[in-house]
């Protein structure tokens, strides 16, 4: 046996560069600086009641790292969302069993999902295309089922899922959140299925020459991204308890901006569940922060806008200053 | 001839001229010439914006900002017109262009220098210069009795009984087809986006390239930002939110492929006018409003499907058929 | 002198691409740039062309030296090169492409489109070539292409014509009409500096050579003093007969074989076998259908009728994982792009396609993979420092060998090579040679695909020449002459 080690030597300053750990003193200093200007933030209570404001993203934002380190994107995922509502308010003013309800509007994001992955693969076009159809196909959907008309009334489970606790502490949705984003990380980084969406988001073409079945991984992908953002329609109806077309709108962005802050590269191929955690815990800690500042809504647009630009931005600026003083 | 008018664009307009007689047995009322002319004033902000977005596309890339930056062209525009209601016209869409060109430089430095990826950089800018509104206008909106009446003027000139707008869409038109096919910068455009490693071999200048195309894209989306408070005589922070994906789906119905070097000008206007055509025939054939974002996006969906398999290049004929 | 370079050095991350290499162009001269693969040829067409940037070294064009920093600078310092690799435009027109950055323009700056044409039909029919200007480029063949290349480099009216390979694909009746060509611009008071692996064809219409071996200057001169023999010897570095090694197996039964492959405008009655422990080569022009015949056998494509027999039944290839199931693995011509994935590791890269078998419950098992890493390391001595390095990083050699490794740890039977040696240095060529002969030794059957005679001679036992997507013959490399297969694989017998 040769004597090739796994890794290079360990080196203390390696870890500074890692993306992860520059995400994390971003959010110990968010956090400091927070409970600096507001006495309200380390609140416990406060602090737990805050995860409502991304759980449901931050669930799909699980889903949508896989496909975009596949070399894909979804931003058909808020549109989804509001057929999933849709579908969800329907069948329980149908009186349907509280099961079948949460079945059937599973079913209709995994259905929506599956057409997003089925165009794209059996006509190979690039998925922004189809998702931008998509996205408006969706929307269209739901207003044309619900009009100007709204659904208020949702099984009893689906409104404690969305607004309950698990032992009066822990809301549900971010306790899902927490247990999907654990086993999301195991599968990425410790199965071959990881390995493989990996492959295909580095190759795509070189992975099919290799036996890996790109399309149907692609298929899946985009199956499980509608799955989920009908999941995260669950908790969200539930936590309205109103449904309007318009629900969830823009949210794509805001999902899409939680995966590539957490440094996943936009093109595919490299990236961690971590950096994803650790980003989604940046963006809701921010908007709690500057809500309780009473800075509305549109200053973290515009924050979470110009962070997304100068995360990917200044790495690169640097490095490119760097090759020219070479 | 053969060159302006292409097979595919030959389709489409017979596509449109077909949907219009359907329309029109439906409700005769849709095919009278005020009618038509009405559609053509509707569309003309999409053509506009089109002709535009395709530039960017041609290069492979995309501008997801240009409806945020129309939003904040015209509120900025408006919000000074409050102040300073004895300006003239023809200076506050100057300063419309200014400003969106401004915005379009912004967001070419940012894929071009910073080499964040266009979709990244133009989905952040969607949310910041939609953001900015808000910002400068404390989410107020801007009426139209606050607008000076010249500010309001122009859009309602008619000349041949056709609007400004229309005719400002066909002056648009002819500038970008004559920058596309007659200038060195416009072919440029195509081999960019053609081949971008033949493209090095050749000397052009990828990232000028990309900063001018985005330029450009923000000059035009400064103009409409004119155009559409004037033509809706309102400002305000919602203002044609969600609309960069009408634009899109405007180019990729009209045949410009999204991978870049491919696609006429011509196509581009049909393609406007084809969703222009629809958005507005759909309530003339009583079809409810809330079946147009679904039916805009089948034909979107549609449009991509034909034209993938169409332009899904042959296969390299190896053998003489024998 | 036209152009003269000195001393010209470049490094890539530490690997020396040219070391203080010399080179002089005369006038009026057809000069031969000479080199195996990863000699340094291309990087320094590259330097000419503006591409990279000399690490050192100075370049004299007329006897004034010049820094040429970007391509657009060496267009009109008059160079111009015809590239291996269409640097063309599918979309746009042959004339386009011949203006392509110098469009001609009207007083009022607009693109003389009638003049442009015009001009472009009057330099066609001077070339004798039947070529429409408003074709478009994907319409055209590659010999069509090449005209339009040189068309090119007449309209910029460059004083340096740079050709890099321009016959590797050509027909012989239309590699003859190239010389014309070539000879005619030489005429015109024009240099070129003529890339090319075909050594016959080099002394024929050279006059100078140059040779580089890993990056060095080995020897300039005029033509007339060296011979073929000479020149093989320079560019190898070794005595000619050292190259293949010979492989003594005894060949036994046949355990594959194609029937009656077809696909629509590709390839048309394929039949051929392939037995146990042998090595099949397959001959013909870029383009003749090799590559697309060996892509339908390993189920990236499906071919509309034909079967494949394997150990004595029929099997059913549809997608690439029935074909390394079964023991049939296909290694591209395209390394970076098909075979293997660069920012993954090179442990990643070798068991990229046994992860089933490196886990369980789909959970990876990471002593597994490093065990057949290591084996396949010490199998294929690939050079690595450490099991995370990136792919990306190794030299092209290595690249090769672990491409190589992560098929031999499927455990295939048939091993279906692509121009396996397609860019890399000579050493690790000769080391891919050598380890085909231990495979074939150890009971595998490989079918090779190979542009390079040499090498088809020199290693298989049988070669299968095609023309236009035609099995022309199956000869035994025994009783085969290379002017017979050259001959045949363009279309002449």
């Amino acid at each position: 046996m040769s004597m090739i080690p796994e890794k290079p030597p360990f080196k203390l300053l390696d870890i500074l560069y890692k993306k992860e750990f520059i995400l994390f003193v971003v959010l110990v200093s968010i956090l400091i600086i927070n409970s600096n200007i507001s006495p309200y933030f380390l609140d416990l209570y406060n602090l737990i009641d805050s995860t409502f404001l991304f759980s449901e993203k931050a669930i799909i934002a699980l889903t949508m790292t896989f496909v975009i380190i596949a070399r894909q994107i979804d931003l058909s995922v808020a549109s989804i969302i509001a057929v999933s509502s849709c579908v969800l308010g329907y069948t329980t003013s149908l009186g349907y069993d509280t099961w079948l309800v949460i079945s059937l509007t599973l079913l209709s994001g995994g259905i929506c999902g599956a057409f997003n992955g089925a165009i794209i693969t059996k006509f190979a076009i690039p998925s922004i295309i189809v998702t931008i159809g998509t996205m408006s196909l969706f929307r269209g959907l739901a207003y044309s089922f619900l009009e100007d008309s709204y659904y208020n009334k949702f099984p009893k489970l689906v409104s404690n899922l969305g607004g309950g606790y698990l032992f009066g502490y822990i809301p549900y949705a971010f306790l899902t959140f927490i247990i999907l984003a654990i086993i999301f990380a195991f599968i990425l980084h410790k199965t071959s299925v990881g390995k493989k969406i990996y492959s295909i988001g580095n190759n795509p073409d070189a992975a099919q020459y290799t036996g890996i079945a790109v399309d149907k991984y692609t298929f899946v992908l985009f199956t499980l991204n509608g799955l989920f953002s009908a999941l995260a329609a669950i908790f969200l109806s539930g936590r309205l308890s109103s449904v309007r077309p318009n629900i969830a709108f823009g949210w794509e962005l805001e999902i899409i901006t939680m995966v590539v802050l957490g440094g996943v590269y936009i093109y595919g191929g490299s990236g961690s569940i971590l950096g994803v955690v650790i980003s989604i815990f940046i963006l809701g800690m921010l908007s709690f922060g500057l809500g309780l500042l009473n800075v509305p809504g549109v200053g973290i647009i515009i924050f979470t806008g110009l962070l997304l630009i100068l995360s990917i931005g200044f790495p690169s600026f640097i490095q490119t200053l760097r090759r020219k003083n070479e | 001839m053969k060159k302006f008018l292409t097979n595919r664009d030959f389709i489409l307009f017979a596509i449109i001229m077909i949907g219009l007689v359907a329309v029109g047995f439906a409700n005769p009322l849709f095919v009278t010439p005020s009618s038509i002319s009405d559609v053509l004033t509707d569309t003309s902000i999409l053509i506009i914006l089109a002709l535009s977005q395709m530039i960017v596309i041609l290069i492979r890339a995309i501008d997801l900002s240009v409806a945020s930056n129309l939003a904040l062209s015209g509120m900025l525009i408006s919000l000074l017109s409050t102040v300073h209601p004895e300006l003239p016209v023809y200076y506050f869409i100057a300063l419309s262009c200014v400003i969106g060109t401004v915005l379009g430089v912004l967001n070419g430095v940012s894929i071009a220098i910073l080499k964040v990826p266009f979709i990244v950089t133009t989905l952040g800018t969607l949310s910041i210069y939609r953001g900015l509104i808000y910002f400068v206008s404390d989410g107020k909106q801007v009426y139209s009795n606050e607008f000076s009446k010249d500010f309001l003027a122009l859009i309602h000139y008619k000349f041949l009984s056709l609007s400004f707008l229309f005719w400002l869409a066909v002056a648009v038109f002819i500038i970008i087809y004559i920058l596309l096919n007659h200038t060195r910068f416009g072919r440029n455009l195509y081999s960019l986006g053609g081949n971008p490693d033949a493209a090095k071999y050749i000397g052009i200048n990828e990232n000028k390239y990309i900063i001018l195309a985005y330029s450009i894209s923000g000059f035009f989306a400064g103009l409409c930002g004119y155009l559409w408070v004037a033509r809706y005589s309102v400002a305000s922070t919602q203002i044609a939110i969600g609309f960069e994906l009408t634009v899109i789906s405007a180019c990729v119905v009209g045949g410009i492929s999204v991978m870049g070097g491919v696609g006429t000008v011509l196509g581009c206007v049909l393609g406007a006018l084809l969703i222009g055509l629809i958005r507005n025939a759909l309530p003339a054939v009583d079809i409810s409003q809330f079946w147009q974002l679904a039916i805009s996006g089948a034909i979107i969906l549609i449009a991509i499907i034909i034209n993938t398999k169409t332009e899904q290049r042959k296969e390299k004929t190896i053998m003489v058929e024998n | 002198m036209k152009l003269e370079l000195k001393n010209i050095s470049k490094n890539f991350h530490g690997v020396k691409a040219l070391q203080n290499v010399d080179f002089q162009l005369k006038d009026n001269s057809i000069h031969a740039l000479l080199g195996e693969n990863g000699a340094g040829k291309s990087t320094l067409v590259k330097i000419l062309c503006g591409v990279y940037q000399p690490d050192s070294g100075s370049i004299h064009l007329n006897n004034q030296e010049q820094t040429i920093s970007d391509p657009a600078i060496s267009l009109s310092l008059g160079i111009s090169a015809i590239h291996q690799e269409s640097v063309m435009f599918d979309e746009l027109t042959v004339t386009e492409n011949i203006f392509i950055g110098n469009h001609l323009t009207k007083s009022n700056r607009l693109i003389d489109w009638t003049l442009m044409e015009s001009k472009t039909k009057q330099l066609l029919e001077e070339l004798e070539a039947n070529i429409e200007p408003n074709e478009k480029i994907k319409d055209l063949s590659i010999a069509q292409r090449h005209i339009v290349q040189i068309s090119r480099s007449l309209i910029h009216d460059a004083d340096i014509v740079i050709m890099d390979e321009p016959t590797a694909s050509l027909s012989q009746k239309e590699i003859n009409e190239l010389y014309t060509i070539i000879r005619n611009l030489k005429k015109q008071n024009k240099s070129i500096i003529f890339i090319s692996h075909k050594l016959d064809e080099v002394m024929e219409v050279c006059d100078d050579f140059t040779v580089l071996r890993d990056g060095e200057l080995i020897k300039s001169d005029i033509i007339t003093n060296t011979d073929k023999d000479q020149l093989i010897t320079h560019m190898a570095g070794r005595e000619v007969n050292q190259i293949f090694p010979k492989n003594n197996v005894t060949i036994e039964n046949e355990i594959f074989q194609v029937r009656d492959f077809y696909k629509k405008t590709q390839f048309k009655d394929i039949n051929f076998n392939l037995r146990k422990k042998e090595i099949l080569g397959f001959y013909g022009l870029v383009g003749s259908g090799r590559t697309e015949i060996m892509k339908s056998i390993f189920g990236i494509t499906k071919p509309d009728e034909g079967d494949i027999h394997f150990k004595d039944q029929k099997i059913n290839i549809a997608k690439p994982s029935d074909a390394i199931n079964q023991g049939i693995v296909y290694l591209s011509e395209e390394r970076q792009q098909l075979g293997m994935t660069g920012l993954m590791s090179v442990k990643d890269n070798i068991n990229m396609a046994i992860m089933e078998r490196n886990s369980q419950f789909y959970i990876m098992d990471t002593l597994k993979e490093i065990k057949n890493a290591s084996a396949m390391q010490e199998k294929l001595n690939i050079k690595v420092s450490y099991w995370s390095q990136l792919t990306q990083s190794l030299s092209g050699g290595n690249q090769q060998k672990t491409v190589i490794a992560k098929w031999l740890s499927t455990k295939p039977e048939v091993l279906i090579l692509d121009e396996p040696t397609k860019g890399i240095d000579v050493r690790s060529k000769s080391a891919v040679h050598e380890f085909m002969g231990e495979l074939v030794g150890e009971g595998m059957s490989i079918i090779m695909i190979s542009s390079e005679l040499p090498e088809i001679l020199g290693m298989c036992d049988r070669v299968v020449v095609m023309y236009k997507g035609l099995i022309k013959e199956i000869l035994n490399v025994k009783n085969a002459s290379s002017e017979q297969i050259v001959k045949l694989a363009s279309g002449e017998s």
